[in-house]
């Protein structure tokens, strides 16, 4: 699957022009159209007791934004790339919805606030909301520093963690068509503490072996398709286990699968997903299950 | 015969501008909001002449700008580009696009970066279409 169209969902104050410059790597795969789009906040402008509607609070916003979306797209229009752009007042989730119906985009990034709660619109519960209600691979995007640098090379060691879940395939799927961008792919499998209780050291040792011998055979098929790829097996907690593989590797991103039944069955996509794209500092890549009608 | 103008803006402020000042010139407004409507608007009614914006959802005006052009019927149609995006990023995008995309296409015959006033947009249409 290849990433021609993506969604860039922004607020501008945490998701700017120098984070987009850092997907545009993505043109070494395929990207060659870009959708911005800005939600403004219904309650920005909302009726208020005494002023009434803030019909000039919302020229003053979109204005802003097309002024920002009009430098933003000429210097994608001057690399030949395809731009398109909406301003809505909206709900956001519903927002990013409905451009997603209307454009078809391939990946939709957006940021996440590290501000208080008030101010968490496009984090947490929103992303784990959307990733819910789309098909479209989902990238958080975060500054990876507290100094809010922006991580150049995003595609350059991806780590990605898999369960074994049915949103693996089109999760590899899915990396397989970043195959031109990525440096050196990194594939983890978390094994729980619970599937180690035996005392028994060999039986311990017999399940380290078969999940590494999965991830082998994963790497080969990712290494077959152009992929450089290195597999690890961890002990643990999955959440901390994955961050700790990130740190450990210097991963530009995380990947993970988010199928609705595993979330359901095993909480894992549904509460690891959520809590890392919310508690990460790494910019995380979700990839929803298949939704079924 | 009155003749037929289409704006192609996602923009409804700028749209009404544009059919305010068509209606008040006896031109015959025709409307689209993004670049794919605004393609099958063309093929369908063949306006006499096309007010282009760049920016906007499902197309932008740069593809359509060019879809016109080497279109062997449509190429005919002039075409005034209405836009806030500078004739200097169009030009050097269509360069791109002339490189990679086969062959070069006619620069637009007028390009009027936003905002403009009523005078200036009704002698642009008058300069097309007499």
């Amino acid at each position: 699957m290849k990433i021609r169209k993506l969604l860039f969902v922004t607020k501008f104050e945490e998701l700017c022009y120098d984070a987009l410059n850092s997907l545009l790597a993505l043109r070494g795969a395929a990207l060659d159209h870009v959708i911005f789009l800005n939600v403004i906040e219904r309650d920005k402008v909302a009726m208020k007791r005494g002023s009434g509607y803030l019909k000039e609070e919302e020229v003053k916003l979109k204005e802003t934004a097309n002024i920002r979306f009009i430098d933003w797209a000429e210097n994608l229009f001057e690399l030949g790339m395809e731009v398109g752009a909406y301003i809505e007042v909206s709900s956001l989730i519903p927002e990013i919805l409905k451009v997603v119906g209307k454009e078809t985009p391939d990946l939709i990034v957006i940021g996440r606030s590290h501000k208080g709660t008030l101010e968490q619109l496009y984090a947490g519960s929103d992303v784990m909301e959307l990733v819910r209600r789309t098909d479209v691979p989902v990238l958080v995007f975060k500054h990876m520093m507290e100094d809010n640098i922006v991580p150049e090379k995003l595609f350059e060691r991806p780590l990605f963690a898999t369960n074994w879940s049915e949103t693996g395939i089109k999760t590899i799927e899915y990396i397989k068509g970043m195959k031109e961008i990525i440096g050196e792919l990194h594939v983890m499998h978390v094994v729980k503490d619970t599937a180690l209780k035996s005392q028994d050291t060999h039986e311990v040792q017999k399940v380290r072996k078969a999940e590494r011998k999965r991830l082998d055979d994963l790497c080969d098929e990712l290494e077959d398709a152009g992929i450089n790829a290195r597999p690890h097996v961890y002990v643990g907690d999955p959440q901390k286990e994955i961050e700790k593989a990130a740190k450990e590797y210097q991963a530009s991103m995380i990947i993970l699968g988010s199928s609705d039944k595993a979330a359901i069955l095993e909480r894992w996509m549904g509460s690891i997903s959520k809590n890392i794209a919310d508690n990460a500092i790494f910019p995380c890549l979700l990839i929803p299950g298949d939704k079924k009608l | 015969m009155s003749k037929k103008v289409l704006v192609v803006d996602d923009d409804q402020d700028v749209r009404s501008f544009v059919v305010t000042v068509l209606e008040e010139n006896q031109y015959i407004p025709l409307v689209a909001q993004d670049g794919i409507e605004g393609l099958e608007t063309i093929q369908k009614e063949k306006p006499d002449l096309v007010i282009l914006d760049v920016l906007m959802p499902r197309g932008s005006g740069i593809r359509l700008y060019r879809k016109l052009k080497t279109d062997d019927e449509l190429s005919k149609i002039p075409v005034i580009m209405f836009t806030g995006i500078a004739l200097r990023s169009f030009l050097k995008s269509q360069k791109v696009l002339d490189e990679f995309g086969g062959g070069e296409i006619p620069k637009p015959d007028i390009y009027l970066e936003k905002p403009v006033e009523p005078e200036e947009l009704v002698q642009a249409i008058e300069k097309k279409l007499g």
